[in-house]
C-alpha cells in the first residue's frame, strides 16, 4: 500500500518539474480581434479592460497557501478534534473566500482540465497555481481521505449549508448515479484535450454554483444551480456524490489512505445513530466508507459515547473493559 | 418550534415571490428584447429617408436603455432579498425540521441507564423473608460432621436456588462445619451462588463461535435492556439472571442463549430481547 502511495507521490512530484519550467514564460495576451491603439490612431488609448492582468504573484501564492492550510485544518478538525462545529465554521470561511471572494476560480475541480491540456499541448503553459491546486487535495487524500470536500470546497460548502432533511438514498441507486461522475470526467477530458480552437472547459462552463458566487450568470445555469440546491435539501450534496469529476480522482487516492474517518467497532455501541446522521450514505453496515466520506463529522456529533464522539484521541479510553488499556 | 415553522413559511413565501418576480422579469425582458431591436432597426432604416424621425429614435433608445437599467436595479434588489430570504429560510427550517439540539449530545453516564425500548416495566421485588426451617431438615438428613458440608450446601442451593447468608450462618451454628470451610467451598465450585437468583436464568453462550458472532453485543444489549446494574447479574425485578457460560454445544446456531431449558439461536440483539420477553 505504502509503495503504491510512494509511487503516486513520485509521479506527482515528477509532473511538477516541467510545470515549474513553464512558469518562466512571460504572461501575454495579444488582442487581435479588436482595433488597437496604432490602428485607431489619433492618440487613442485602449482601456486596460482589454488586457486584464493576472493576479499578483503573492496573492496567487496566498490562495495556494490558504488552500493547503484549510485542507490541513479540515484533517485536524475532523480526525483529531472530531468537531462538527469547527468544520462548519471552516467550510463557511472557505465558502466566503474561495467561493464569494475568489468567485469559485481557480478550483481543483476545474484544474483537472488545465492539467489535462498541459499534458497534451506543448504550447500551453499551465500556471503553477493550477498545478498546486490540483495536487494538494489529492496528496492529502492519499494520506487522510477527502478532507478537501468537507472543509475547503466552496461547491461542497454551499450544498452542505442547504442540507435540511436528507433522505437515505437506496444504495443501489447511489451506486448507479455515482457512475455519472465517471462519464462527466470522461466528457470533460475529451473536450479539454481537443486542439486549441475547439477546446472547451465544460466543467467550468456547466458549474451550477459559480453563478451564485459571482452573483450573476446565465439564467439557465442559475436555475440549474437553484434546482441542485433544492434537491440538496433532501439528498445530501448531490453534485459532489453524483457529478463531481474531481471526486473520481479523490476516490482513487482515498483508497490508499491510512487514516480517515473511522467508526471503531470496539469503542462504540453499534447503535447505528451515526448511520442515520450521515446525509451522504457513506456509512455502510455501521462502518464508514472512506471513499464516499465527505468529512463532515456529523457521525461523530451524533455519537452518544463521549469516548468516541468528542474526546481527543490521546485522552480516549477504551469502552470495553475486556479489551484492556491500549498502548 | 411553531415559531421557527412560521418563520420558515414566511421566508419561503418571500423567497418564492422573489423567484417568481425574477423569472417573470426575465421572461418579459426576453420577449421584449427582439421586438425592441427590430423597432430600433426599422426606425434606423426609416431615418435614412426621413431625417425628422431622429428625435423619435433617440427617445425610443432612451426609453429602452432606461427600462433595462431599471430592470437591472430591480433584479439586483430582488436577488439580494432572495439571498437573505434563503438564508432565513434555511436557518429557521433547520430548526423546525429538527428541534434545536446542542452540537454534542449529552453523553450517557452508564450503559444500563439507556432507554429500555419496548420493555414492560417490572416492579422491583423485595425478596420474601426466608423460611429457614428447611436448613434443619437438611441437617437432619445429611448429618452434622465436617464431611457433610458439600451435601448440605447442595441441598440448600437446590431448595433456595442460591445460598442465603442466614442459612449458612445457621449451618455453622448447628454443625461442625466452619465459616471458612463454607466460604472456600462455595466460592470454589461454580454450582454454588451466594446472591439471590432471578425467576429465570439466562445463559448466554460465550464460546468461540458465539464470541466471534457477537455474544458480547448480545450480553451488553440484554444488560442494558434489563437494566442490570454494573457488577450485578440479576435485574432489579428479580425476573432474569444473566449468566455467561463457556459453551452450550450448538455452535452452528451461534450466537446462542438459553432461557431456563429453552434454547434460542442465530440471535441479534433484538431477537435476544424477544427470546426473553417470550419467557417472562
Amino acid at each position: 500500500m505504502s509503495t503504491v502511495r510512494a509511487a503516486i507521490l513520485l509521479l506527482f512530484a515528477a509532473s511538477i518539474a516541467p510545470v515549474a519550467r513553464a512558469q518562466a514564460i512571460p504572461y501575454q495576451r495579444p488582442v487581435d480581434t479588436a482595433p488597437q491603439q496604432n490602428t485607431i490612431g489619433g492618440g487613442y488609448k485602449t482601456p486596460p479592460v482589454q488586457k486584464p492582468l493576472p493576479r499578483d504573484a503573492w496573492l496567487q501564492l496566498l490562495d495556494v497557501a490558504l488552500l493547503g492550510l484549510a485542507t490541513g485544518a479540515s484533517v485536524w478538525l475532523v480526525l483529531n478534534r472530531r468537531s462538527r462545529k469547527g468544520l462548519a465554521w471552516l467550510s463557511l470561511g472557505s465558502l466566503a473566500y474561495f467561493g464569494f471572494y475568489r468567485q469559485g476560480c481557480i478550483c481543483p475541480i476545474g484544474s483537472i482540465q488545465n492539467v489535462a491540456v498541459a499534458l497534451v499541448d506543448p504550447h500551453y503553459s499551465i500556471p503553477m497555481v493550477a498545478t498546486a491546486v490540483f495536487f494538494i487535495p489529492l496528496v492529502v487524500a492519499l494520506f487522510f481521505g477527502r478532507a478537501f470536500c468537507g472543509g475547503v470546497c466552496p461547491i461542497g460548502a454551499i450544498q452542505d449549508l442547504v442540507v435540511l432533511k436528507p433522505i437515505q438514498t437506496p444504495r443501489r441507486l447511489d451506486r448507479v448515479l455515482g457512475l455519472l461522475k465517471y462519464v462527466y470526467l470522461g466528457l470533460a477530458l475529451f473536450f479539454a484535450v481537443r486542439p486549441a480552437l475547439g477546446r472547451d472547459f465544460v466543467i467550468c462552463r456547466f458549474d451550477p454554483f459559480v453563478g451564485f458566487f459571482r452573483l450573476s450568470g446565465a439564467p439557465h445555469m442559475l436555475m440549474l444551480g437553484a434546482a441542485f440546491l433544492i434537491v440538496g435539501m433532501f439528498v445530501g450534496r448531490p453534485y459532489c456524490r453524483y457529478l463531481c469529476p474531481y471526486a473520481v480522482l479523490l476516490n482513487w487516492c482515498t483508497r490508499l489512505a491510512r487514516r480517515g474517518v473511522t467508526i471503531t467497532p470496539d469503542k462504540e455501541l453499534d447503535c447505528g445513530l451515526c448511520t442515520g446522521s450521515c446525509p451522504f450514505g457513506a456509512i455502510d453496515k455501521m462502518r464508514a466508507v472512506r471513499k464516499d466520506c465527505l468529512y463532515c463529522a456529523r457521525c461523530y456529533t451524533s455519537c452518544p459515547v463521549p469516548e468516541v464522539g468528542r474526546t481527543p484521541r490521546s485522552a480516549r479510553v477504551p469502552l470495553d473493559p475486556q479489551l484492556g488499556a491500549r498502548p | 418550534m411553531t415559531l421557527y415553522r412560521r418563520a420558515a413559511w414566511a421566508a419561503g413565501l418571500v423567497l418564492s415571490t422573489c423567484l417568481a418576480f425574477l423569472l417573470a422579469d426575465y421572461a418579459v425582458a426576453a420577449t421584449r428584447a427582439p421586438r425592441d431591436a427590430s423597432q430600433i432597426k426599422s426606425l434606423q432604416e426609416q431615418l435614412k429617408s426621413d431625417a425628422s424621425l431622429a428625435p423619435r429614435l433617440a427617445a425610443e433608445q432612451k426609453r429602452i436603455t432606461e427600462a433595462r437599467l431599471a430592470r437591472k436595479l430591480r433584479d439586483r434588489w430582488l436577488a439580494w432579498t432572495l439571498i437573505l430570504a434563503a438564508c432565513a429560510f434555511l436557518a429557521s427550517a433547520k430548526r423546525a425540521v429538527r428541534p434545536w439540539q446542542p452540537l454534542a449530545p449529552k453523553p450517557i453516564p452508564a450503559l444500563p441507564s439507556r432507554d429500555r425500548q419496548g420493555a414492560v416495566p417490572r416492579p422491583i421485588n423485595e425478596p420474601p423473608p426466608l423460611d429457614l426451617s428447611y436448613v434443619d431438615t437438611a441437617i437432619a438428613q445429611h448429618g452434622r460432621g465436617r464431611e457433610s458440608a458439600i451435601p448440605l450446601l447442595q441441598a440448600i442451593q437446590t431448595h433456595y436456588r442460591y445460598l442465603p447468608d442466614e442459612a449458612l450462618r445457621r449451618i455453622c451454628e448447628l454443625t461442625d462445619v466452619t465459616p471458612a470451610q463454607i466460604a472456600s467451598t462455595s466460592s470454589f465450585y461454580a454450582q454454588f451462588r451466594r446472591s439471590p437468583v432471578g425467576k429465570h436464568i439466562v445463559r448466554v453462550c460465550h464460546g468461540t463461535a458465539c464470541h466471534v458472532s457477537g455474544a458480547r453485543q448480545i450480553t451488553e444489549e440484554l444488560r442494558r435492556y434489563l437494566a442490570i446494574p454494573d457488577g450485578a447479574d440479576t435485574d432489579p425485578s428479580r425476573t432474569f439472571t444473566l449468566d455467561e457460560v463457556a459453551c452450550l454445544g450448538c455452535c452452528s446456531l451461534a450466537p446462542v442463549l438459553m432461557v431456563d431449558g429453552h434454547t434460542a439461536g442465530r440471535l441479534t440483539p433484538a431477537s435476544a430481547r424477544n427470546a426473553l420477553e417470550e419467557t417472562a
